[in-house]
């Protein structure tokens, strides 16, 4: 296969899904500039990876790619901000998904006084359970593109899906109070 | 089916995952207990409250173009080597910095100049894991100018371009080629800029030239005795503004 035919290929497989994959990246990442450049990293690697793709579909398949950009920016970020004792939040870092349940508070409080609340408690859950979530609700994936996309059995993203839910509408409850009080 | 089985397959049947059988189950639950149905209808409504306010992200006109240039370049390598991902990116690095190269110099440089792949090569060791990127972690050019002094034999430029989006890192004593140079370093998005300074044998004001070297951009010039370069894989038009910002006069 040439590499201009490749690329064709490429181009009319891959590049629809650049607005899913942009989508992703941003849920994930929570930032444009930084979106912007890891789908485009992401896109250059899953060019090179083309020929391996294995499976019938194309849109999980670079999702997964753009999912490991991500969670790569991610820990790069992170290994900055310890290694140089950065203050995170006075730049603008996204916050480790693993610390408490809901981050950063008072960027979601103030998110969730705005007209977007809503996007700002999406925004404002657990990594694990955001992705899933997203692309389940906005992207209308099956469990199955979602497991392939994750790494997860199937069984993991329902509950995965659950657990998110469940945080979701509390914090929606909550946020809710919030603005009628 | 009970009520906490129910709970425990309530997204998969919200999520039409369930197998006909199952699902035919929960119908029947669902009709019969107030409980469950409150749950469901809580999920149905969270569902439909998510889908139809927050909006999607659609990919900006300059990333698709950015993709589709990216992938141009990259499918069509000039150099007969099969480019790895990383080479890829040099020639899509130098493609765009031959097309923004008006008004800048593209000649080779003077012969007491360091070349480009030493530049390069004390940037990448800089990032090697192991190594330590700043001597001084700062993001303050107060508490960076300071750290020089008693180090260094001149005073390397500092500036704060966080406005500009570079923020600053911190920095450290270093070399390259063969001689001493001062690395200040920023970041740009996710990307790092290592700028060297060292004592240069002429005085004279030279402006930014931009070359390249193992997928990654070098910008250089000269200015007070000094030579300056700038190292980083970001994009050139990223890295020659940077250049033009420190180099301000």
């Amino acid at each position: 296969m040439s590499d201009a035919g490749n690329r064709t290929r490429f181009e009319a497989a891959v590049l629809p899904h650049l607005d899913a994959a942009y989508g992703l990246a941003r849920w994930i990442v929570r930032d444009d500039a930084a979106a912007e450049d890891v789908v485009q990293d992401a896109s250059l690697r899953a060019f090179r990876f083309f020929e391996r793709m294995h499976g019938d579909n194309p849109r999980a398949w670079f999702l997964a790619v753009v999912r490991n950009a991500c969670l790569d920016w991610l820990k790069e970020r992170r290994r900055h901000a310890a290694e140089e004792s950065y203050d995170d939040d006075a730049h603008g870092a996204p916050h480790d998904a693993t610390s408490s349940a809901f981050e950063p508070p008072e960027a979601a409080v103030a998110r969730a006084a705005e007209s977007r609340w809503l996007h700002g408690c999406i925004l404002a859950l657990p990594l694990e359970y955001r992705e899933v979530l997203v692309l389940r609700e906005l992207e209308e994936l099956s469990y199955k593109e979602i497991s392939t996309i994750v790494g997860v059995p199937m069984g993991t993203v329902m509950s995965r899906l659950a657990r998110g839910r469940d945080l979701l509408q509390r914090r929606v409850l909550q946020s809710g109070r919030r603005r009628s009080s | 089916m009970n009520c906490a089985h129910l709970q425990q397959v309530l997204d998969a049947y919200v999520d039409r995952e369930l197998d006909p059988a199952t699902a035919g189950e929960i119908d029947r639950h669902l009709a019969g207990c107030a409980a469950c149905a409150s749950l469901h209808e809580d999920r149905v409504a969270l569902g439909r409250a998510i889908r139809v306010e927050v909006p999607r992200f659609t990919a900006p006109e300059t990333l698709r173009r950015s993709v589709r240039d990216a992938l141009a370049r990259a499918a069509t390598p000039p150099t007969r080597r099969r480019p790895t991902w990383l080479q890829a990116g040099a020639l899509a690095t130098a493609a765009a910095v031959a097309g923004l190269a008006a008004g800048l110099w593209l000649s080779q440089p003077p012969r007491d100049d360091l070349l480009p792949e030493q530049l390069v090569a004390s940037h990448v060791a800089s990032l090697a894991p192991g190594r330590k990127l700043t001597d001084v972690a700062a993001g303050d050019q107060h508490a960076i100018k300071p750290w020089f002094v008693g180090k260094t034999d001149f005073a390397p430029v500092v500036r704060d371009l966080a406005p500009e989006g570079f923020e600053l890192v911190g920095a450290r004593l270093d070399h390259v080629g063969d001689r001493q140079a001062a690395a200040v370093v920023y970041r740009v998005r996710n990307h790092y800029v290592n700028l060297f300074a060292w004592r240069a044998d002429r005085i004279a004001r030279e402006d930014v030239r931009i070359a390249t070297a193992r997928g990654f951009g070098v910008a250089s010039w000269s200015e007070g005795g000094l030579r300056f370069a700038a190292v980083s894989d970001v994009d050139p038009r990223d890295l020659e503004r940077f250049a033009r910002l420190v180099a301000q006069p």
